[in-house]
């Protein structure tokens, strides 16, 4: 009788010990998603279907490149995080703007990215073009940027209206993300930056602010000569 | 020790003179059973009773802490779950005793029904047992509705949606139901009571009716093929069967009884410590979206069965099929009170059962396997794997952030990533030409909406560039004979391409 009472005693001894290593512990309730303030999580959440794990590798534009994160400002970051870029497949995250992050979420993801992508002395010391456009609209001159291109880019991207510079194409990328891309390349697609656009990737004398602008420009008249233009569909979501 | 023992007997005594139970319970405990129904198939009824009381107090426990006020029910189980010691544990426990009930009730039902122990004197023993089956569902769907979480929400929800398909009084009863137009505070109230008073109460009632019975007509003889049941012969046959070949009903059949219930407990407790409470899930706030909720098992098949169905036939089946199965049960031992017993004998009874048996197991097993839900957050979370947007050109990679920008993810994997109602897409090239792709997009069809008016042409043009490169290396994506002949005829077959 003695044995039986020291055995449940004991018993209910490890049990109540154990209990919080008992496989059927519950786990800690969710929190809401809108008090997740993780980067990891929010970037893997949001981001990186995109973006690519850890900001490379996806289809849009590797945010994770270290001369990108030293080209753009923190408050352009959020804008676009925020309010997406209307006329794009970039799509607004704010509540305010219709999507399902706080505005601390945001901050999180602009925070994060510095930390974890932004590289000390990025450029190797030289200055790169301006992130955003001299005069708003990227007004540069078409002809001169077709020139520059047929000299700079189309060694690569072939002559004949194919490619990049497809209206298709072209209809769907802003203004914004091909300056980006011609300024701070896409390592993890083999696009040059704006120092080593030459055929085969070579350092060459660094496009001017002046280029980027009139490149931008030139690509932009092929956007609209094209019939369909994706600002009137509305892009964002 | 003797002073207290002579006492015990003083306040025995004086209680027995005025209860007067000690004849009938020795009446109950040494009545004599058929020798052969001391048998290991005739234990599902006891364990369910122990079940049920087992329900009835680690509720009362529960009840202490939960509160039943829409604003608190979620707080108060996660209180439970967390900061009272073995709290968890006490949530487990009833919510996995109330598993093992549905099952062992029905167990029960199936093996009553194939050895013919419904059948005269028993038929009112079986209708009650009919009625414990209905309030033992009842019980379980309420409870799951008291966590009041996303599922609660979910459950109820169908419920409700079935209920008002009723002709004319439906969205009366939905109001009766909810207490209100929509699921609120009401509602609640509503299911606590059922849960704790009401149900309980009647299922206490008709249990104790129903072994009274069980002792009064005495426990079903172990049914012999040829044996057949007729209402003039079977009480004298019964009686001469027990005082041939009878036992004393304790200890000669109850020990079995006694070990099946203690095994049976003992299995909810190690399933409560190992798998642990059910929920509360997600927080029932409707404005949380990123959800994908989930009845509880034992109501999966209804969902299953609601979304094969064809829309047509979803009411009428609905409405009748649930009432006409209930008139079925409760009307069997009226249509086959005499005859036969033996399941040998009885090929229907037993093909009856599988038949019950093999559908619900397939029903639920579709319903706990088939992707019912898009993943709502597959569009921004999931990526294509990097091997799919090696060496694509920029529009069709323009394509692949258009396939993520329009969601189509959320309900078609790639690379075993994102959502399942439609087919997984990584070698959609090999089954469809680019003017099919284009059209199915454009068009929709099956379960796959239409986008035509929704994607600009250069969108539509980018994602079936992409879609087109999704083949695996070795096989070239399909292509239409009869456009490829056009092609070769246009071009002189010198130029090589
Ligand atoms: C549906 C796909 C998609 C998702 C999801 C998405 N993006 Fe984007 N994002 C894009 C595209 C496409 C662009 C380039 C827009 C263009 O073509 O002009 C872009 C551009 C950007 C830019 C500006 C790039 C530049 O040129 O300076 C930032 C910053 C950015 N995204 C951050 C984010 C962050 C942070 C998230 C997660 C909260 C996110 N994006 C989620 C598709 C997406
Ligand atoms: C050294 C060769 C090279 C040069 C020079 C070059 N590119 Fe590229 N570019 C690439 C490669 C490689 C890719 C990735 C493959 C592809 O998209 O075809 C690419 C991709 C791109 C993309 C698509 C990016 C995306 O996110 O899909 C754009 C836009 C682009 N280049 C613009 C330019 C412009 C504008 C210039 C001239 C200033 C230029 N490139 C010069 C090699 C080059
Ligand atoms: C609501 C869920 C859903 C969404 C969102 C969705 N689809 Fe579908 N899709 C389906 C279903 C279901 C089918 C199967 C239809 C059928 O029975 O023919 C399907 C079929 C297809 C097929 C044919 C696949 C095959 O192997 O037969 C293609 C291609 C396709 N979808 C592309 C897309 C694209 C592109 C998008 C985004 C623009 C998209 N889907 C969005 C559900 C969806």
């Amino acid at each position: 009788m003695r044995c039986v009472a020291v055995g449940l005693a004991a018993w209910l001894a490890v049990i109540l010990a154990g209990c919080r290593l008992a496989p059927g512990h519950p786990p800690d309730p969710d929190s809401r998603p809108d008090q997740v303030l993780d980067f990891a999580t929010l970037y893997d959440q949001n981001c990186a279907a995109c973006h690519g794990r850890n900001g490379q590798n996806g289809p849009a534009i590797d945010l994770g490149n270290p001369e990108y994160q030293a080209l753009i400002d923190d408050a352009s970051l959020r804008k676009w995080i925020a309010n997406g870029m209307p006329g794009t497949e970039m799509p607004a995250f704010a509540q305010s703007a219709g999507g399902m992050l706080t505005d601390a979420q945001v901050d999180v993801l602009v925070a994060g990215m510095r930390k974890a992508w932004r590289a000390q002395d990025a450029f190797a010391g030289a200055a790169p073009p301006a992130y955003a456009p001299a005069a708003a609209g990227n007004a540069g001159d078409a002809q001169r940027g077709q020139q520059t291109y047929q000299v700079r880019c189309a060694g690569c991207h072939k002559a004949g209206g194919e490619d990049i510079a497809s209206s298709t194409y072209l209809s769907l990328v802003g203004g914004q993300a091909l300056r980006s891309i011609i300024i701070a390349g896409r390592p993890d697609i083999g696009q040059p930056d704006w120092q080593h656009d030459a055929p085969g990737g070579k350092a060459v004398t660094p496009l001017s602010a002046q280029d980027v602008d009139d490149i931008v420009t030139y690509l932009g008249t092929l956007r609209s000569a094209a019939t369909t233009t994706v600002s009137a569909q509305g892009g964002g979501k | 020790m003797p002073g207290m023992k002579r006492a015990a007997g003083r306040v025995y005594a004086w209680l027995e003179r005025r209860l007067q139970l000690a004849a009938p319970v020795k009446d109950a405990v040494l009545h004599p059973v058929p020798r052969n129904t001391a048998s290991w198939w005739y234990v599902f009824g006891s364990a369910a009773f122990t079940l049920l009381f087992l329900q009835i107090f680690t509720g009362i426990l529960l009840a202490l802490v939960y509160v039943p006020s829409a604003g608190e029910a979620w707080n108060s189980l996660n209180v439970l779950n967390h900061q009272i010691p073995l709290g968890w544990f006490l949530r487990a426990l009833h919510g996995w005793g109330s598993n093992f009930m549905v099952a062992i009730v029905l167990i029960h039902m199936a093996q009553v029904f194939l050895f013919g122990a419904y059948k005269f004197p028993r038929e009112l023993t079986w209708i009650l047992g009919v009625f414990l089956l209905l309030m033992t569902l009842g019980m379980a769907f309420s409870g799951q509705v008291l966590r009041f979480d996303q599922d609660a929400y979910w459950g109820l929800g169908i419920g409700a949606s079935i209920v008002s398909r009723v002709p004319w009084i439906g969205g009366g009863l939905v109001h009766l139901l909810l207490g209100g137009p929509i699921i609120a505070g009401a509602t609640l109230s509503r299911f606590f009571t059922l849960h704790v008073f009401v149900i309980p109460g009647a299922m206490l009632l008709s249990a104790f009716l129903h072994v009274w019975m069980v002792l009064k007509l005495g426990i079903n003889e172990w049914p012999m093929p040829g044996r057949l049941v007729s209402r003039a012969t079977y009480v004298d046959q019964y009686n001469q069967l027990t005082h041939e070949d009878g036992l004393p009903f304790v200890p000669g059949a109850f020990w079995k009884d006694l070990v099946f219930s203690g095994a049976i407990l003992a299995a909810v407790a190690v399933c409560a410590f190992v798998f642990g409470p059910y929920g509360p899930g997600g927080q029932p706030d409707p404005s949380i979206i990123q959800t994908v909720p989930k009845p509880d098992f034992f109501f999966l098949w209804i969902y299953t069965v609601l979304s094969y169905l064809p829309p047509a036939m979803e009411t009428p089946f609905i409405l009748i099929a649930p009432i006409a199965g209930i008139a079925i049960l409760l009307a069997l031992p009226f249509y086959a009170s005499e005859g036969e017993k033996s399941w040998h004998r009885r090929p229907v009874a037993v093909l009856v059962v599988t038949t019950v048996a093999v559908c619900w197991a397939v029903l639920t097993q579709l319903g706990t396997t088939t992707p019912w839900s898009p993943h709502m957050s597959a569009w921004s979370s999931d990526p294509i794997p990097v091997s799919r947007l090696h060496a694509l050109t920029p529009l069709a990679r323009a394509g692949a952030v258009v396939l993520q920008a329009k969601q189509c993810r959320n309900c078609h994997s790639i690379g075993g990533l994102g959502g399942e109602r439609g087919p997984a897409l990584d070698d959609v090239a090999t089954r469809m030409t680019m003017d099919q792709l284009r059209f199915k997009v454009v068009t929709g069809g099956g379960n796959m909406p239409a986008y035509g008016k929704n994607l600009s042409p250069p969108e539509i043009e980018a994602l079936v560039t992409f879609l087109e490169t999704l083949h695996p290396a070795n096989e070239p994506p399909a292509y239409d004979p009869a456009q490829q002949q056009a092609i070769e005829a246009a071009q002189p077959s010198g130029s090589a391409p």
